[in-house]
This record gives C-alpha cells, sequence and structure tokens, in this order.
C-alpha cells in the first residue's frame, strides 16, 4: 500500500461523524481503511463503525486458571516438599489451602487482564503516527486511507459534512 | 449544533424558559464549558506550586527523614528500643498497619463498585479515590518489613527453592497477609494507571519539557481510537469486578490474623465483616477529607462540587451505621458470654483505664453520622472535613484498641502487662502518614487530580427534557 495517502478530517459533532462514515463506506472504503479518533469514549457502535471481538475475555480466563493452578501448587504441593508439621494441624489444611489458591487466582486474572490490555492495543508504541493534538480538544478526527485518485472524493465528502479542518496527513511523534 | 451545545440542552430548549432547580443547573455547569476549557482547567492547577506548596513538602521531608532514623535506630539497637514487650507484641506498629489498609478500601468502594453501578457522580473523585488506595496500600505495606526486626532478611518470606530448607508456612494467616496485600497493590495500582492512559495523553498534548517526555511515555502511544476506548472500556469493567472480591478479601485476612488466635475479644467469627466495614467507612471518610482540602488548595470547585459531598457524605453516614451495628452485634455476644478474661477487658475499656480512649472511639464514630444525616452539613465542606476528621481519630483509635488493648490481657493473668509505645514508634508511624501526604501532593501535581475523560464521558449522557414546567437533565444509558 505504499502509493495510498491519508487525509485527516476534524468534526466537531458526532452525528456529522457518523454520517461522514456512512458516506465514505458508501464511496467504497473499507472499514480498515478509516479511523475515528476522539477524546471521549462514543458508545460502541455510535458512529455506525465495526465493533471488533477482543480475545481480552479469552486471556483474563487463562490467566485465571495459571493462577489458580499456581496458587494450588503452592498450598498444596509445597508443604509437602518443605514439611512444618505443628501439634494437631495436617501439613495441608483445606481453609489456608482455598485463601492461598483465591488470592493467587485474582492475582493472575488482575495481572492477565492488564497485561492482555495492553497486547490487544499493541502498547506501548511509541513510533510515529497520524494523530491530531486537537483531538483531546473535542475534536473527533476521521483518518482515511485512500488511493491518491480518491482524494478529491474524500475532501468533498468532508466538506459537505462540516468539516472544520482538512488535511493530509504524515506519521508523526506523539 | 455541536455534540457540547446539544448535551448542555437538547435542540428544541426555549432559551429563558428554562426552570432548572439549583441542583440541576449545579450538574449541567460543566457542559458549558468547551472541552479544551475543561483540559486547561485540570492542568493549570497542576503545573503551579507556590511558595505554600514547597514549604509543605520541606515539613513533609524532614518528617520522614526522622522516622528513618528512627528506623534506622531500631534496626541497629533492636526492636527493644519500640515498647512492643510481652504481651502487647503488637503495638502501634500493627494498629498503624490495620488503620492503613482500611484506609486503601474507599478508592476501590468509589472507583469499581460505583462503576458497576453506573453511579455518575462517582467521574470527578475515581482517580483521588483509587491513588489514596494505591499510597494507603504501600504504607501498610511498610509495616510488616519494619514488623521483621531484621528487616534485610525479608526475602525469607519469599516462596524459592533455597539451601536452607526454608519454606514460606502457607498456613499461616500472616502469610496470607502479605499475599493478599500484595495482590491488592498490584490490582489498584494497574487499576489507577489503566484509567489514567487516556488522560496522560491529554496530558502530553498540552505539555512541554519533562513533563512532556513523562506523559509520552505514561501514554504509551495513545491517541483515542475507537479500538483503543473498546478495549480500555472492557478492561475497567473486568478490573471492576475482579477488584471486588480482592478488596473483600484483603480486609478479612487482616481480620483473621486476629480471629484466628485464641485471644479474648479477638476470636470471633464477626471480626471479618466488622472489619471490612470499618474500613470502608474510615476509607470514605478520609477520602472526604482529602477531597475537601484539594478541591480549596488546587481550586477545583467547578469540578468537585456539593452533590459530589452530598452523595460521599450519605455514603459516609451507611457505612457509619454498619459499623455501629457490626460493632455492637460483637460487643452484646462478647459481654453477654461474661467469659472472665472478656469481662476484664471490657471492664478496662469501658470504666478502667483505656475507658478515654474508649469514648473517644464512641464519641468520634457515632456522631458524625448523626449530624451526617442532615444535607446541610454534608453539603457544607468545611463541616464535613470536621467530621470526616473526628471519624478517622474514632477509627485509628478503635485499631489502637482493638491491637494494644485486647493484647494486654489474655487467658494466662500471670502474663498480663502493658504497653506504652516508644518515640521510635511514633516516629515511624508518623513517618508514614507524612509519607502518604507527600505522595498524594506529588501526584496531584504531576498527573490529572480530576479523570477528565470520564467527566467528559459523563456529559455525553445528559441532556434536556421537559417534564410538566422544568426542564430536567436526563441520563442516557450510553454502555
Amino acid at each position: 500500500m505504499e502509493d495510498t495517502k491519508h487525509l485527516m478530517g476534524l468534526f466537531r459533532d458526532g452525528t456529522e461523524t457518523a454520517q461522514v462514515i456512512d458516506s465514505l463506506y458508501e464511496l467504497g472504503m473499507e472499514d480498515r481503511q478509516v479511523t475515528v479518533m476522539t477524546g471521549v469514549p462514543y458508545p460502541e457502535r455510535s458512529l455506525g463503525r465495526h465493533v471488533e471481538w477482543l480475545r481480552l475475555p479469552n486471556i483474563v480466563l487463562a490467566g485465571a486458571l495459571v493462577g489458580f493452578f499456581l496458587g494450588l501448587f503452592l498450598a498444596v504441593i509445597t508443604p509437602h516438599l518443605y514439611r512444618l508439621d505443628i501439634g494437631g494441624h495436617p501439613t495441608v489444611g483445606f481453609p489456608p489451602a482455598a485463601v492461598i489458591t483465591f488470592v493467587f487466582t485474582m492475582m493472575a486474572t488482575i495481572v492477565s487482564t492488564f497485561l492482555g490490555v495492553l497486547w490487544e492495543m499493541n502498547f506501548p508504541e511509541f513510533g510515529p503516527k497520524h494523530y491530531d493534538k486537537r483531538v483531546t480538544d473535542g475534536y473527533l478526527a476521521v483518518l482515511v486511507e485512500h488511493d491518491p485518485s480518491e482524494e478529491g472524493q474524500v475532501r468533498k465528502i468532508f466538506e459537505q459534512h462540516g468539516c472544520d479542518s482538512i488535511q493530509r496527513s504524515e506519521r508523526q511523534p506523539l | 449544533m455541536s455534540d457540547r451545545e446539544h448535551m448542555a440542552g437538547d435542540s428544541d430548549v426555549p432559551e429563558g424558559q428554562i426552570e432548572l432547580s439549583e441542583e440541576y443547573r449545579e450538574r449541567l455547569l460543566l457542559a458549558q464549558r468547551t472541552d479544551a476549557e475543561i483540559n486547561a482547567a485540570v492542568l493549570r492547577p497542576m503545573m503551579e506550586t507556590g511558595p505554600k506548596f514547597w514549604i509543605t513538602v520541606a515539613i513533609l521531608s524532614a518528617i520522614i527523614l526522622w522516622g528513618l532514623y528512627a528506623w534506622g535506630y531500631m534496626i541497629y539497637w533492636g526492636m527493644g528500643t519500640a515498647g512492643i514487650n510481652n504481651p502487647v507484641y503488637w503495638g502501634l506498629f500493627i494498629a498503624t498497619f490495620v488503620f492503613w489498609v482500611g484506609i486503601s478500601h474507599a478508592g476501590t468502594m468509589i472507583s469499581a463498585v460505583l462503576r458497576i453501578f453506573k453511579a455518575d457522580w462517582r467521574r470527578p473523585i475515581t482517580r483521588g479515590a483509587e491513588a489514596m488506595t494505591a499510597f494507603a496500600l504501600l504504607m501498610a505495606g511498610l509495616y510488616p518489613f519494619i514488623h521483621l526486626g531484621r528487616v534485610w532478611k525479608f526475602y525469607w518470606m519469599l516462596p524459592y527453592p533455597n539451601n536452607r530448607f526454608m519454606w514460606p508456612n502457607f498456613q499461616s494467616p500472616l502469610m496470607w497477609d502479605m499475599v493478599a496485600i500484595f495482590t491488592y497493590l498490584i490490582g489498584s495500582s494497574l487499576y489507577l494507571y489503566l484509567a489514567l492512559i487516556p488522560d496522560m495523553a491529554m496530558a502530553r498534548d498540552h505539555s512541554v519539557g519533562w513533563r512532556y517526555k513523562l506523559y509520552r511515555t505514561l501514554a504509551l502511544g495513545w491517541r483515542g481510537t475507537e479500538g483503543e476506548w473498546h478495549k480500555l472500556h472492557r478492561a475497567l469493567n473486568i478490573f471492576s469486578v475482579i477488584i471486588i472480591p480482592v478488596f473483600l478479601s484483603v480486609h478479612s485476612i487482616v481480620a483473621w490474623d486476629f480471629a484466628i488466635t485464641l485471644q479474648p475479644r479477638w476470636h470471633s467469627t464477626i471480626f471479618a465483616p466488622y472489619f471490612i466495614m470499618g474500613a470502608v467507612y474510615s476509607g470514605l471518610a478520609a477520602l472526604a477529607t482529602i477531597l475537601v482540602i484539594v478541591r480549596k488548595s488546587m481550586r477545583l470547585e467547578e469540578f468537585l462540587r456539593r452533590e459530589h459531598f452530598d452523595a460521599l457524605g450519605k455514603l459516609v453516614m451507611v457505612a457509619g451505621l454498619g459499623w455501629i451495628y457490626f460493632w455492637f452485634a460483637g460487643f452484646i455476644v462478647e459481654w453477654y458470654g461474661n467469659d472472665p478474661v472478656t469481662r476484664e477487658l471490657i471492664h478496662d475499656e469501658v470504666a478502667g483505664k483505656l475507658a478515654p480512649l474508649f469514648w473517644l472511639q464512641m464519641t468520634a464514630n457515632i456522631l458524625p453520622v448523626i449530624f451526617l444525616a442532615f444535607r446541610k452539613i454534608r453539603t457544607n465542606p468545611k463541616w464535613l472535613l470536621g467530621f470526616t476528621l473526628l471519624i478517622n481519630v474514632g477509627m485509628y483509635t478503635e485499631r489502637v484498641l482493638i491491637v494494644v488493648g485486647n493484647m494486654q490481657r489474655n487467658y494466662l493473668p500471670f502474663d498480663w502487662g502493658t504497653y506504652k509505645p516508644t518515640w521510635v514508634e511514633i516516629s515511624i508511624v508518623a513517618m508514614t502518614f507524612a509519607g502518604f501526604i507527600l505522595l498524594y501532593i506529588l501526584f496531584s501535581r504531576i498527573v490529572p487530580y480530576v479523570p477528565v475523560w470520564e467527566i467528559k464521558e459523563g456529559r455525553l449522557r445528559y441532556s434536556l427534557r421537559r417534564i410538566g414546567r422544568l426542564w430536567v437533565p436526563t441520563a442516557a444509558e450510553i454502555d
């Protein structure tokens, strides 16, 4: 896709932005060619975009299982390896094992949620990117990756929907 | 019409005919601001640090240095320099440890529980609460190390194969404690950071110099794409659900440190829920105290408003009623049981040498509950500050009574004793209080104290709707 160009339009209104996206789809743009950036989390599907399926719940579940077995290993297996006999106490008791297994399960679940979401977002990513700082000041940025021949049509769509600023976008350090 | 104007009032609101009650007008105040103005209002106080700020930092640093000297003194001369003895082998250190763990509970309560219940008023105060949790846990986490005495041998508590054939005893509640607090610290820190990423990006876009480098690094490359928001939301929702059982387990485990022993007045099944309720009570009260002070010192009146204090005050009051109930439920059974040692302990507390502490505890914990029933008190920052400070005096006293008061008597009367803290303990305790305040004020000057993106998201929810003669704000379901 070396020949493609990027055009970015800044909008103030969510409804206009959704209409721009509809028009871009009508023009034949694919979902992956359009990126919307906002300073506020708009509700899913409010801009008419495809909502991607996340692997995060699976990652979290896998993390929980790892934590569960790690906790079980520490609470149930290792006391047999390093015996500490206390009068009247079993080497391994159910209540302490339940507490340790629970806490390790939760710890691994928490860590896997955090690492999972960073992995899903491909973070950290400090390289140059298409971006406009006005996004955090309330603008909605629509970034379109297009063939050079389509620039005029994309510009027209932006202008028709009251775009505040249209610019050719280059990757730049954030 | 932009989204902002749309939020301020639905398109067909006739100008000049809007009759809003004061409460609604207050809630809609921010809708008159643009996003850029909100960013500026949050970032400005972060960047301004006057002489008062630096004097405070210097005083707190001096207290911390003195505390470190006391800790070093105790390490060099041994634990005998502290007042702990037999039978009071847990003194101010453990009482303060329990206090800090308790304080840490407000963050999760405000952030996770209220997020799940979609309580909108939580939005401006979540970050302050989460930071309080993380820093209180850091301070609590110091005490097991302090209490070790030979702190350089701390790694003996870690489970790794070694040629000493030593292994942590996972049957011991003290080991559960360490693991649970570590888990809660990791969980609350990651939760705090995750919700911070979009605001780090906002700060990155509006700063230069070292701040730009710091925010750019912490923002991890955030741009606010739909995918990023979607994933962040999902992760925060998962976190909110996971962190609640952790929060319940941490203070339960701290309570079991006590309840699992055969010590009179500790060996009780009600201790875990009683501790949790006390933790929520003191944590929420501490949060209210901090919010009043931060609001004034950072001029955040526009964000931390009367409606927030009102709601927080109600929560404090409900938690206070819960604490009273659990305290009484535990007390009546022990009193009625009439066990000789327990009877002696109760007499010591209510009418003996511990009576001043006991009555301070009861007054400081019950009086605010009565006053917080009044809206005028809850919404007045000065009154709220006074009563919530009083609650934490009461809750700290309660911790001292539980730990120190009860240890003075056990089932072996020849082993009864007393306890008086030394300058070493008092200095180390003061160090952690100063450390908490210092970390908190530095945090508030480096990180946007008010979660800007959450406030903006909250604004998306509101529009005006006519009901009879009134135009009232209406919240939309946007999840």
